[in-house]
């Protein structure tokens, strides 16, 4: 079971990454929508480029 | 075919080939162990709990069609999940800080695991094997199967087994001319690139998250193929000389 969860969700990092990446697009799309898109893109590859380091 | 409908096509069949690889290195390690009959026959018990698995949760999902935004949201971030994971592993290979999957390394691997083992014991190394790499087909075929049908989900994913047993069976030894590194990375960019449009498009609203509409979809694998490249090439530069990290 353990096994299946990491293997869905990653592990914390992986979790915390998307979680944040998602808040501040949602966060952005309250006042300017269209800028949601890119926050989103942009707060996922800052998390890779920190996790990948 | 739509250009979506391709893409998520295309990406489902080169990572379940990718995951077939993997599976089929472990098999045929099993095979020389305890022949061909019992290694097949764990692989077969395998493949039908994952075909049992594709099977219920595409019922489930037809029967759920009534919230669709929903089930489209939960996917896309399913997919973000899954995505970012694959994402991040990429660049580390291609930077040097995770040791690359090595399908010859595997094979030997397994051989030595199962030099003492009993025939009962490898053959529950083959179906673990089998079914945890198909896990992440069924993953896949679940989540991308909204692109397409679900049934044409699953065949892409069949097709890519037949595809990996026809050529594994030809030649009998690992698969390692496969780059798998390379396909799992613009999986990994394909699988974001449709977990952003759908996680954020099901949260604040597709047209408004996302103004070009459909055609977003290439643009957003663009960039998360050229960002990870670039994010590579600077971790290579920051950390050569340090040693690669075993496989995660």
């Amino acid at each position: 079971m353990r096994k299946l969860l990491q293997l869905v969700f990653g592990d914390a990092r992986n979790v915390a990454s998307v979680a944040v990446a998602l808040l501040a697009a949602y966060g952005i799309s309250r006042i300017a929508p269209a800028a949601s898109g890119a926050v989103l893109v942009l707060v996922l590859i800052a998390a890779a480029a920190v996790q990948a380091f | 075919m739509s250009a979506a409908q391709w893409g998520g096509a295309s990406a489902l069949f080169l990572a379940s080939a990718v995951e077939w690889v993997e599976a089929f290195t472990i098999v045929l390690a099993v095979a020389l162990t305890i022949g061909w009959r019992r290694a097949s026959s764990a692989a077969a018990a395998a493949l039908a709990v994952i075909a049992l698995l594709i099977a219920v949760t595409g019922v489930g999902l037809e029967a759920a069609q009534a919230d669709v935004d929903r089930i489209r949201t939960a996917i896309g971030i399913l997919l973000l999940l899954f995505g970012l994971r694959w994402y991040v592993k990429a660049i580390r290979r291609f930077a040097g800080r995770t040791a690359l999957h090595d399908e010859t390394r595997e094979f030997a691997a397994t051989r030595g695991q199962l030099e003492q083992a009993e025939s009962r014991a490898a053959w529950i190394v083959a179906f673990k094997g089998v079914l945890l790499e198909g896990l992440e087909v069924w993953l896949l075929v679940v989540a991308l199967g909204r692109t397409l049908s679900y049934v044409a989900a699953a065949g892409s994913a069949v097709a890519a087994l037949v595809a990996v047993i026809s050529v594994g069976l030809a030649l009998k030894a690992p698969l390692t001319r496969v780059p798998e590194n390379t396909l799992k990375y613009m999986v990994a960019c394909a699988i974001l690139a449709f977990g952003s449009y759908w996680g954020l498009g099901g949260i604040v609203g597709e047209r408004a998250a996302w103004p070009p509409g459909d055609i977003t979809l290439v643009l957003l694998f663009a960039v998360y193929a050229v960002a990870g490249r670039i994010i590579a090439r600077a971790a290579r530069m920051q950390g050569s000389g340090k040693p690669a990290q075993a496989r995660a």
